[in-house]
């Protein structure tokens, strides 16, 4: 790390970018899916399309009845979640916690008859959206890991921006069919300069919305300890009730919720019961996000067993509660229609393609002269760029096709599905150890291809309401697969390119040093990469 | 209303984007086989910046001023990779397709203008 502060960052873009280069893929890669993440969720659960949506009246006697089936099966709990019946969920989600440790119940309901709901036992789209800020980890170590993961990634956005000295001159620049130097390093640029602002905010707003549990001191410091007072201040709960020890029978529900709903137009989302069966229950119920930029729940919070309301909590934040509330309303993108997601969704991938082709191009600057042997660092780097790349895009797809694949009935399904996935990762990145770097990519694309394709076919053989089978049936289905079939055009396009590569001839160098010679700017010329032992990029 | 403003902002975006670029004398030779005139690059940049600043404000004054910049740099990303794509597989199809991005933005602006 010496020479001029370019140089100095251009060392920091490469190296901050390598270590945590795969880590950032898989949270961008299942980051981007999550703003799918309700489609995705119904997609998995297909029995959804055939049960009729509950109209909002009903809603009380569904919690009456959820309410009942809470007092039989979880009646030790400390607090009881159920999620109301929603169009993308028409059921009763059920979710209790006993005591911290013990692993928390989780039931669906048919909101009309209070019977278990006979779906398939699946995490759905959720899965992929906790794995975005937890990897599948235990909760904190995974948020902790993500969170200096994206600290680096701003680190690398930042030493990135001062080391591409012409972002002006080159903004529109993707020349393929160069040197493959040039052309990856076009591409990092393109991809990575083109949604900067999307990448920046992302980033940024992503650290923000743990912020409090990576730096909770200033919270501590102005709260003397009491992070639940902070909490009710910004909003994000009613204010919290100790449990008097005393049991009372709780209130009807029903009530409540019908004095929920005509208290405010968004629909309602969920109801938090506290303490059920103390003397101090409270019964919160949680609103859907008014439509705006900012991430903000309105709350009713009511008196258990009186059933009277005990606190609104609707708006008027002061000003730093509602910056952090716009900044994880952004970073979420829940307001975002069809077409504003769908560019959302494109800053995302583009986003997982700067940095695979980033990680790419470390590997790519460090190829061995002609008669030298590969070091071990770079076979590793070249097979783990095969096995996140290439192998994670095959493990969602896994993932989909255990969930037409596996029998319904089976026990621990939900877990299942996991392992699949999980299990396509392992041999998808194993795999490339043993295998030549290009004949590796070659088979990681193509393997890509087929599993989407596998799970175009099994979503259709499996599923009788898909529109393909029944006219009529629900478009979602056609739709998914529709960006299955895409994606497997997509990988094929990119396996078929690696397989029909050749080095472009000689011809190409004159062009570069003319290039050179015009413009004497210290971008590495891709193809005389023997001369510079530092490159300034990759 | 976001649809018809969004699909304006896109073509305006294309068209405003497309004028920068020609603009550079690398791509103005890729798609005009010539290199540009002083006079030809101030009107595209002219064109361009105006465009991109037009449309902010399009989507400022329809979406209100907190979704129309969201909505603004999500419009110019997606165009941008748009002309990044096309620029770099059929770039003669660049300068036709920005006249037709602009002409095609002035249909939804039409509707939102007569609805206004």
């Amino acid at each position: 790390m010496k020479g001029s502060f370019r140089q100095s960052m251009a060392w920091l873009h490469t190296w901050s970018g390598l270590i945590v280069g795969w880590v950032l893929f898989s949270i961008f890669v299942t980051g981007t899916a999550s703003y799918y993440r309700p489609d995705i969720s119904r997609w998995m659960r297909p029995e959804f399309t055939r049960v009729e949506p509950v109209e909002a009246p009903a809603l009380g006697a569904a919690a009456e009845r959820a309410v009942a089936y809470l007092g039989t099966h979880a009646a030790q709990a400390r607090t009881w979640f159920i999620g109301l019946p929603q169009p993308d969920k028409p059921v009763l989600d059920l979710f209790w916690r006993t005591r911290p440790g013990a692993p928390p119940g989780h039931v669906l309901l048919d909101p009309r008859t209070g019977t278990e709901s006979s779906v398939r036992d699946t995490q759905g789209g959720d899965f992929l959206y906790r794995f975005h800020f937890e990897l599948h980890m235990p909760p904190l170590w995974g948020r902790w890991v993500v969170g200096i993961c994206a600290m680096i990634m701003l680190v690398a956005l930042i030493s990135g921006i001062v080391t591409h000295k012409r972002i002006f001159a080159d903004f529109f620049t993707f020349r393929r069919g160069k040197a493959p130097r040039r052309s990856w390093l076009d591409a990092h640029n393109v991809t990575g300069v083109l949604a900067l602002p999307f990448h920046l905010m992302i980033t940024y707003t992503g650290i923000i919305t743990l912020a409090t549990f990576y730096m909770p001191w200033g919270v501590t410091a102005a709260y003397k300890g009491n992070a639940q007072a902070f909490f009710t201040e910004a909003s994000w709960i009613t204010t919290p009730r100790p449990p008097a020890k005393q049991a009372a029978p709780l209130a009807p529900i029903g009530p409540m919720v019908e004095q929920a709903r005509a208290a405010r137009s968004e629909p309602l989302e969920r109801l938090m019961i506290v303490n059920p069966g103390d003397a101090n229950a409270t019964v919160v119920a949680v609103f859907e996000e008014p439509h705006g930029l900012s991430h903000e729940h309105p709350q009713i919070a009511f008196d258990g067993v009186s059933g009277a309301i005990l606190e609104v909590r609707d708006g008027g934040l002061k000003p730093a509660a509602k910056t952090f509330t716009v900044m994880t309303g952004l970073h979420e993108g829940h307001f975002a229609g069809t077409m504003l997601r769908l560019l959302f969704f494109l800053c995302g991938i583009m986003g997982c393609a700067m940095i695979a082709t980033g990680v790419v191009l470390w590997s790519l600057a460090r190829l061995p002269k002609a008669g030298e042997r590969p070091f071990l660092g770079l076979r590793l780097v070249q097979a783990l760029n095969v096995g996140s790349i290439a192998g994670l895009p095959a493990a969602v797809a896994v993932y989909f096709l255990a969930n037409r694949l596996l029998p319904v009935d089976l026990a621990g399904r939900e877990e299942w599905e996991i392992r699949a996935f999980f299990g396509a990762w392992i041999v998808a990145a194993l795999v490339p150890l043993a295998r030549p770097q290009r004949r590796a990519w070659c088979e990681g694309l193509a393997a890509v291809s087929v599993l989407c394709l596998a799970v175009v076919a099994a979503d259709i053989l499996t599923i009788p309401d898909h529109p393909l089978r029944r006219a009529g049936g629900d478009p979602l289905f056609a739709w998914f697969d529709g960006a299955m079939l895409l994606l497997a055009g997509l990988f094929a396009l990119a396996a078929r390119k690696v397989l029909r590569y050749e080095a472009p001839k000689k011809a190409h160098k004159n062009e570069h040093e003319r290039d050179r010679a015009a413009k004497p700017a210290p971008v590495p010329a891709a193809a005389q990469p023997a001369r510079r032992p530092e490159p300034t990029h990759a | 209303m976001t649809p018809l403003v969004l699909a304006a902002n896109l073509g305006l975006s294309f068209a405003a984007l497309a004028a920068l670029c020609l603009s550079l004398n690398r791509h103005h030779a890729e798609v005009f086989d010539r290199k540009a005139e002083r006079a030809a690059v101030l009107r595209l940049r002219a064109f361009g910046w105006g465009a991109i600043a037009l449309s902010f404000f399009i989507a400022g004054l329809w979406e209100g001023w907190a979704f129309g910049p969201v909505q603004w740099i999500g419009a110019l990303t997606g165009a941008a990779l748009g002309l990044v794509l096309l620029l770099s597989y059929r770039p003669r199809y660049v300068a036709p397709a920005a006249l037709a991005a602009l002409a095609a933005s002035a249909l939804p602006l039409a509707i939102l203008a007569v609805a206004a």
